[in-house]
């Protein structure tokens, strides 16, 4: 296949959708993260709630997670997603304009109505779930359609083999319907009334929603993220995947182990013990499966290490892998019981998230996006040096929110369980609290390195952009100049 | 086609698939440590599976080897030592009865157990010992309301006041078994609401007559004579003089501590009058909870060491 045919191609494929998730990642990146940031400092200086209802930390917390999880993450998954099943598959979007288009306005509407309504107030109660029952409608809608667009879409390809990213892409979307219809499972108070009560009851309930939290990072913020990795990776290094077989052996392996280790989000419950063992054990198994796609993937740029030098596009993608691999180190550690007893319940599971959704879903995603948007606008990045200032601003504030979390939530750990001479517990709850202040104020610093480095990448993509048009314009009017001569 | 440029001796062929121009994986073998990794795992999991309660079947589920053994006591005071498979319910168990800070606080609470509150606070260990247990009991069941050092709110709305602990001055008394049967019972303090009785200039009158008993600066003598003769009401529970009422927890007017309505942080007198009116206007509604079914009898006599000695009595 010559280089010259598959930009023959290009004008075929649907960017247009591509692009407008491309734009609503970015937007609810900011508007995400802004929330995490005041969370972050609300934590820091109860003060800034104001007393005001729909700014506490309650209201906006879920806020938060929803718009980095789904609007940002979800976007910028539909976004590379759709972008690359056509080039991987050589083939246009399937369902004609329409049908694309409406899982963008479905899911984009379900996302911005849904936060809104946490503000008033008006949740589930389950955590990564706490959209109100018609809004989980909405987005079922709008997943089987995208279900559809994409399948179909590998259906028509021209392509004998289906490219190991869209495995994961196909993981992922048929985990995430199974997951959002069972945890979502409710009965309405009535029809006209946003309140509804879950089908399970107690454990069992319990046991669903976090069945569902655990795959969420499974199949949403793993298994998708791994899909985007296996594509931009080999083509921003310009080097084949290190290992087709290692590639099928951890897809398999990630896709079973995953499903069995949500019970470790409550160990030390009323869970039966026998269900805590299976979680905690299979997590452990989940090791090196998850390794796999990090070693995919780092192992892709071994004989080309010199690229981390100039390329900081690189350095986003294998920065993330390593953060990748670090918390899937850490995850498997924490979900030990004995771990587990000092962890849970603390800063040190915020942190870990963060490693996971900061280093590992969002660097690839940045990295993949500085890739694949002059791409889509074919014009040239505005600034690599730009891209390698993000880079450090991200990185710093990274490094600081960790290792903020680990103090924080490691300290309060042990000082929760500390006796005194007497038998006595030797620290009370508040006192706690008092000690985790000043990790509360690197975490929130942190947190606004990250969002700044956003914000950088934001002017970055904008002028790209824009100069795109400048220059399209520019020909146009060359080849008005030009008709007017002749 | 499976031949890429980077393709050197002893390199692996690619698999011969190429997507979207250039997209190509080598189809290199697992790499051994990580194979080697994964079956490590998976034997740690089997032994695991072994050792501990871990496959469900028909109606039950695999117990596993590992035991925990703790002692049990029948309605008789016999005692015997009972042996489960792991679970943690008998590690809960066996840690509350053999565990080094369970023995410790076993040893004290067995040594204070006879003697008086007087004993206890007079002895250095033992008042070390419910100071400190008082300390872990005070932070869970009391810093919420009264803060966490027992210095409690005072704000300009009684409702969101919470009396101080610590300055000596008690409303409900402070002998130890007026505040063991206060944390055990809950406290219901209300003041009824006297809005209906006075209104505009009377009910002035009356606050700046409250004032007056503490010597407040700048009080308006006058209105606070007029005022005396409405006292009348007050002086059933706070006392002709003002003085209060412990038994009934009146507080006392005449000492210028104030415990349900910030006066001394009011920026002026006619500020302090309206504070003082609002309250004869509403009353007060001030509930303290029964700590008696969620902390047993020995934590509250210590609790109650604690919090006597935090006033300073």
């Amino acid at each position: 296949m010559s280089a010259s045919t598959v930009a023959g191609m290009a004008e075929q494929y649907n960017y247009d959708i591509v692009k407008k998730f491309a734009i609503m990642a970015m937007v609810w990146a900011l508007l995400g993260m802004s929330a995490g940031l005041y969370i972050a400092s609300e934590l820091a200086w109860p003060v800034l709630n104001f007393d005001i209802a729909e700014i506490t930390f309650g209201r906006l917390r879920p806020v938060h997670t929803s718009l980095v999880v789904f609007g940002f993450g979800g976007s910028a998954l539909f976004a590379t997603s759709y972008y690359i099943v056509q080039r991987t598959c050589q083939t246009p979007l399937w369902g004609g304009k329409w049908l694309p288009e409406f899982t963008f306005w479905g899911w984009q509407l379900s996302i911005g109505i849904g936060v809104i309504l946490y503000m008033m107030g008006y949740t589930q109660g389950r955590e990564y779930a706490e959209f109100v029952w018609p809004i989980d409608l909405g987005i079922l809608v709008t997943w089987v359609a995208y279900a559809l667009v994409f399948t179909m879409t590998i259906r028509n390809r021209s392509q004998p083999h289906i490219y190991v990213a869209l495995w994961f892409y196909m993981a992922f979307i048929l985990a995430t319907a199974i997951l959002h219809i069972f945890n979502n499972l409710a009965v309405p108070v009535a029809w006209n009334s946003l309140d509804s009560y879950s089908l399970f009851s107690g454990v069992q309930d319990a046991m669903t929603q976090w069945w569902y939290g655990h795959n969420a990072v499974g199949f949403f913020l793993t298994a998708a993220f791994l899909g985007m990795m296996y594509y931009f990776v080999p083509k921003q290094a310009g080097r084949p995947i290190y290992s087709y077989r290692l590639s099928i052996v951890h897809f398999w392996a990630l896709s079973f182990l995953y499903m069995w280790v949500g019970a470790h989000h409550l160990h030390w419950t009323a869970l039966p013990d026998w269900v805590s063992t299976l979680a905690a054990t299979f997590s452990i198994l989940l090791l090196l499966p998850s390794w796999g796609g990090m070693i995919n993937g780092i192992m892709t740029l071994s004989g080309a290490w010199d690229k981390l030098r100039t390329d900081p596009i690189m350095l986003f993608l294998i920065t993330a892998l390593a953060f990748y691999g670090m918390s899937t180190f850490e995850g498997p550690l924490m979900s030990l019981k004995s771990v587990n007893a000092l962890s849970h319940y603390t800063d040190w599971t915020i942190g870990h998230v963060h490693s996971g959704a900061l280093g590992w879903v969002a660097m690839i995603t940045i990295g993949s996006f500085y890739h694949m948007v002059p791409r889509l606008w074919g014009a040239k990045l505005y600034s690599t040096k730009l891209v390698f200032t993000h880079f450090w601003v991200a990185t710093i504030g990274i490094v600081l929110y960790i290792v903020a979390m680990w103090v924080s939530g490691i300290g309060q750990g042990l000082m929760l369980r500390a006796f005194d001479q007497y038998g006595n517990l030797a620290y009370t709850f508040v006192e706690t609290v008092t000690f985790m202040h000043i990790p509360y104020v690197v975490r929130a610093l942190g947190g606004a390195l990250f969002l700044s480095g956003m914000l950088l990448m934001t002017y970055n993509l904008y002028m790209t952009v824009w100069g795109a048009r400048r220059e399209a314009i520019d020909v146009q009017d060359q080849s008005a100049v030009a008709v007017a001569r002749t | 086609m499976s031949q890429t440029p980077e393709n050197k001796k002893g390199q692996v062929e690619t698999t011969g698939h190429v997507w979207d121009g250039d997209l190509r994986e080598y189809n290199n073998p697992l790499p051994r440590w990580w194979l080697w990794a994964f079956y490590g795992t998976i034997i740690f999991a089997v032994v695991y599976w072994i050792l501990y309660p871990s496959w469900p079947y028909a109606d039950t589920y695999t117990k596993g080897l590992e035991t925990v053994s703790f002692t049990v006591q029948d309605k008789d005071g016999k005692t015997s030592t009972v042996t489960e498979h792991w679970n943690s319910r008998a590690l809960f168990n066996k840690d509350m009865e053999s565990s080094p800070s369970a023995l410790a606080q076993k040893e004290w609470l067995a040594k204070v157990k006879d003697m008086s509150f007087a004993q206890i606070a007079a002895n250095p260990d033992t008042l070390n010992f419910a100071t400190s247990m008082g300390h872990a009991l005070f932070g869970d069941s009391c810093a919420a309301c009264h803060g966490s050092g027992g210095q409690g709110v005072l704000s300009q709305n009684p409702d969101g006041s919470y009396p101080n602990l610590t300055d000596n001055n008690w409303i409900h008394g402070d002998s130890y078994e007026k505040i063991v049967s206060d944390i055990t019972n809950g406290i219901h303090g209300s003041m009824p609401a006297f809005g209906a009785l006075y209104k505009g200039d009377k009910l002035t009158d009356l606050a700046e007559y409250v004032l007056s008993l503490s010597h407040q600066p700048g009080v308006n003598e006058e209105a606070a004579n007029r005022g005396k003769s409405s006292f009348a009401t007050c002086a059933g529970c706070h006392g002709a003089n003002g003085m209060g009422n412990q038994m009934i927890g009146a507080p006392n007017l005449t000492d210028a501590v104030w415990d349900f309505v910030d006066v001394p942080g009011a920026k002026n007198i006619d500020a302090k009058v309206k504070l003082v009116e609002g309250v004869i206007d509403h009353g007060l509604q001030h509930q303290m909870p029964k700590f008696g079914e969620r902390l047993s009898p020995e934590q509250i006599r210590l609790l109650a060491v604690y919090v006597r000695q935090l006033g300073g009595s």
